[in-house]
């Protein structure tokens, strides 16, 4: 059990979608990063940043955490929304896509692009779904 | 009576809501005026008779208070019959027979919480619950059917309660939904659209105490609370000769102009969205108070276009909205075209709508005019029957205008007829649907052209004739204790009067008589031919999927350059396979719709309802490629799973 966002979880996430995952079939070869701003995360309600970086599909970059450093990555979306709905989310409660209709997180970004790789991300958040996580 | 017994009736619900406002003059629900929950209102009681009767609530101490409640005053039954032709009194004495079978003593009081107690602290004890009985009546109006999440209702009273309720919730992690009258969610709720619109869990903030209402007849503008009905707000407005743009009667304004900014057919002269709105204040997901007009805000009026611009659940609560009222002119009056073809009755409404004749202009359908002023679902099949057999009388362009321009358009028109006619054709539409096999209707179709030989040739006059029916003789087809009241209700001259019916709205909800619909469509260029792409657009995947599409009806925005769109799907929502097929008819059609130039689809407006339309219609849109519509349906299924997920 890795408790959720930490560099622990972080690592274990990277390892268990680059051996479980095909690049090709499952996620498409697709060439994307994505900033995920999630806010009020407790116990302090601090912002925290969760960045993936693909690369023809190879998960090249899996960062969590606070620093302005990962705030800073060059991210071609930038997805924002409460602790919760991330933890929704990254449990395989809601897809990504949902949560957006919802009017859960807000997305910024090529919408036309951000069509083309709906299914691999929603993928990707199904597999580290499988993670034995603490939230 | 069994619960089981009243099935038929309780699993119909629609949630319309009509039973709330007082649009006949009975008066309303005194239970449901008292306590304001919906599960002390008809629609509630008996969406609860349901839910007890399928296992999907257990009874606690509440549901005999709601039962005890009811003093069977019979209103409920005078207006539901007349929209819906239903009884919930039926259902009221099945509830109070199974509350009978109940041990004495068996029932317990449902437990407060932290969060309910906080919740009460703000708003008093009365006002919010977390009781199953009393949430399993808002089931299939804004939580889905069979949701296990934990839920609170709420109804505040004041803006400033819903800012600590919007607090609390941030404070617990739970979301919450604001809540009108349920009419949209009645709809959304029983397709593939009730997964993004509702809340898994959480507080539902019925909005129903919240009805301030204060005319500014010298402003001509209006400003009103979130549970303000669009019946209620032209009922106010009518009092000063003043005219709202508002949507259906039982839907509330604030809600509606948030969703999806009042589509009416007065679009063509009073305008769409942000056109009618003056101010609004609202919550946003803070807690915070802010109004349209304030400086330092956001720009309000960015939006967003196309297919991930889709967003069910509105981003703030509308707590307060200043809309604009238009003058009634001393001289309007209806006049009705009739076609047989749909391009025959779309080319002569854009020449309307081109130059600006009519205050309300639109296209609309055989089936919304049999269906809406037929007392019954069965006298409207009849009369639909005749409409299109002997009369072809199959689309109606239907013109409210002042004197001068409705000389304009009896030039124009081949044919045509006015208020007289539609008097007529109320008070004798049971007599019509009678004539089924009538020689004067076999003779009327052997004419070369029937609806000219029917409303403008010799025959009128036989055909009046033959309609001519009082009252008294169309109320026949209401239960034997209902007609005395009926008979006085049709005397009164608004319920024939196709002006205050345009105004007033209270017939739409007949659509509900037999079965669930599902509203399709959206916006488009005005000219015939897009028209026409969209319309087969939508019909394709109904005829494919096998449910019973027709066109609604059409209005314009901008003197034609714009259209709006209502194409309906019918289908059993109490039938899983029906819902199935409706819901992959939806899918298909989106990919239809998008694929044509300038076409939005109406759920992609949805939310968007205080922006300006300029910002959400323009630029048109490209019709999606090949490529894009192949990703659109990866996003359907990430959304929704499979088709047989649906």
């Amino acid at each position: 059990m890795v408790k959720y966002l930490s560099q622990e979880w972080a690592e274990q996430a990277k390892k268990k979608v680059l051996t479980e995952l095909d690049k090709a079939k499952d996620l498409k070869n697709m060439n994307a990063s994505l900033l995920n701003v999630i806010q009020n995360v407790p116990p302090d309600n601090a912002t925290m940043y969760y960045y993936i970086k693909f690369i023809g599909g190879n998960l090249e970059e899996l960062l969590t955490g606070s620093d302005e450093a990962i705030k800073q990555k060059e991210a071609e979306f930038t997805v924002t929304g409460d602790y919760t709905t991330f933890v929704q989310i990254s449990s395989g409660q809601m897809s990504s896509a949902m949560a957006l209709l919802k009017n859960r997180v807000k997305m910024a970004g090529n919408k036309m692009k951000a069509l083309t790789i709906t299914k691999p991300i929603d993928t990707f958040n199904a597999c580290i779904s499988r993670l034995q996580t603490e939230y | 009576m069994k619960l089981s017994d009243v099935l038929d009736i309780t699993r119909q619900e629609p949630h319309c809501g009509l039973c709330k406002i007082d649009f006949l003059d009975t008066g309303v629900c005194s239970a449901g005026k008292k306590h304001g929950f919906v599960a002390y209102w008809p629609e509630g009681r008996m969406e609860l008779a349901r839910a007890l009767a399928e296992h999907e609530v257990e009874p606690t101490e509440t549901l005999l208070d709601i039962v005890n409640s009811c003093n069977l005053c019979g209103i409920c039954d005078r207006q539901c019959t007349f929209i819906t032709q239903r009884r919930p009194t039926k259902a009221q004495h099945a509830l109070q027979d199974y509350v009978k079978t109940l041990q004495p003593g068996s029932l317990k009081r449902f437990p407060e919480d932290d969060i309910l107690r906080d919740l009460r602290t703000i708003v008093g004890n009365d006002r919010a619950t977390n009781d199953p009985v009393i949430i399993a009546s808002y089931l299939r109006s804004i939580i889905k059917q069979k949701s296990t999440g934990k839920y609170y209702i709420v109804m505040p009273k004041t803006t400033e309660e819903i800012v600590e309720i919007v607090k609390l919730a941030n404070k617990y992690k739970i979301p919450y939904l604001p809540r009108g009258n349920g009419t949209f969610f009645g709809v959304a709720l029983q397709t593939l659209l009730a997964e993004p619109a509702t809340i898994e869990q959480g507080i539902i903030i019925d909005l129903w105490r919240m009805k301030d209402l204060d005319i500014d007849p010298e402003s001509i503008t209006a400003t009103i609370g979130p549970g303000v009905t669009s019946f209620e707000l032209q009922k106010a407005a009518h009092a000063h000769k003043l005219r709202a743009n508002v949507a259906e009667a039982e839907s509330c304004v604030c809600a509606n102009a948030q969703n999806l900014g009042i589509v009416t057919t007065w679009s063509n002269t009073y305008g769409w969205g942000t056109d009618n709105f003056i101010d609004a204040e609202y919550i946003d997901s803070t807690g915070t108070i802010q109004h349209l007009s304030d400086q330092e805000i956001p720009n309000p009026y960015a939006s967003e276009q196309g297919l991930l611009s889709l967003s069910l659940i509105p981003s703030v609560i509308v707590t307060k909205l200043t809309l604009k009222l238009h003058r009634i002119l001393d001289d309007e009056e209806a006049v009705f075209v009739p076609f047989a073809t749909l391009a025959d009755a779309l080319d002569f409404a854009h020449n309307l709508a081109k130059r600006n004749i009519g205050i309300s202009l639109a296209v609309i359908s055989r089936k919304y005019l049999t269906e809406f002023i037929s007392p019954t679902h069965e006298v409207a099949e009849d009369f639909n029957f005749i409409a299109e057999k002997y009369l072809k009388l199959n689309y109606v362009v239907d013109v409210i205008c002042d004197s001068h321009s409705k000389k304009i358009v009896e030039e124009l028109a081949d044919v045509s007829f006015g208020h007289g006619m539609i008097k007529s054709l109320i008070l004798g539409s049971s007599k019509l649907a009678s004539m089924k096999d009538s020689s004067l209707l076999k003779m009327i179709s052997e004419e070369e052209n029937p609806l000219k030989a029917v409303f403008g040739g010799p025959m009128r006059k036989h055909f009046e004739k033959g309609l001519a029916a009082q009252p008294k003789d169309l109320v026949k087809v209401y239960d034997e204790d209902l007609r005395e009241f009926f008979e006085k209700l049709y005397s009164r001259p608004e319920l024939t009067d196709p002006i205050w019916l345009h105004s007033f709205r209270i017939l739409p909800c007949r659509m509900e008589r037999k079965h669930m619909w599902m509203y399709r469509g959206g916006y488009m260029p005005g000219d015939t031919q897009t028209i026409l792409k969209v319309v087969d657009a939508l019909e394709k995947p109904a005829e494919k999927y096998g449910i019973n599409g027709a066109f609604g009806f059409l209005s314009y925005l901008e003197r034609g350059k714009l259209a709006h769109l209502e194409y309906d799907y019918y289908y059993d929502h109490t039938d899983p396979e029906a819902r199935k097929r409706v819901n992959k008819a939806i899918v298909e059609s989106w990919r239809r719709q998008f694929a044509i130039k300038g076409v939005t689809p109406l759920e992609f407006i949805c939310s968007k309802g205080l922006h300006r339309k300029e910002h959400i219609l323009y630029p048109f849109l490209p019709g999606l490629s090949e490529e894009e519509l192949e990703h659109f349906e990866d996003l359907i299924e990430t959304l929704f799973g499979g088709e047989d997920t649906w």
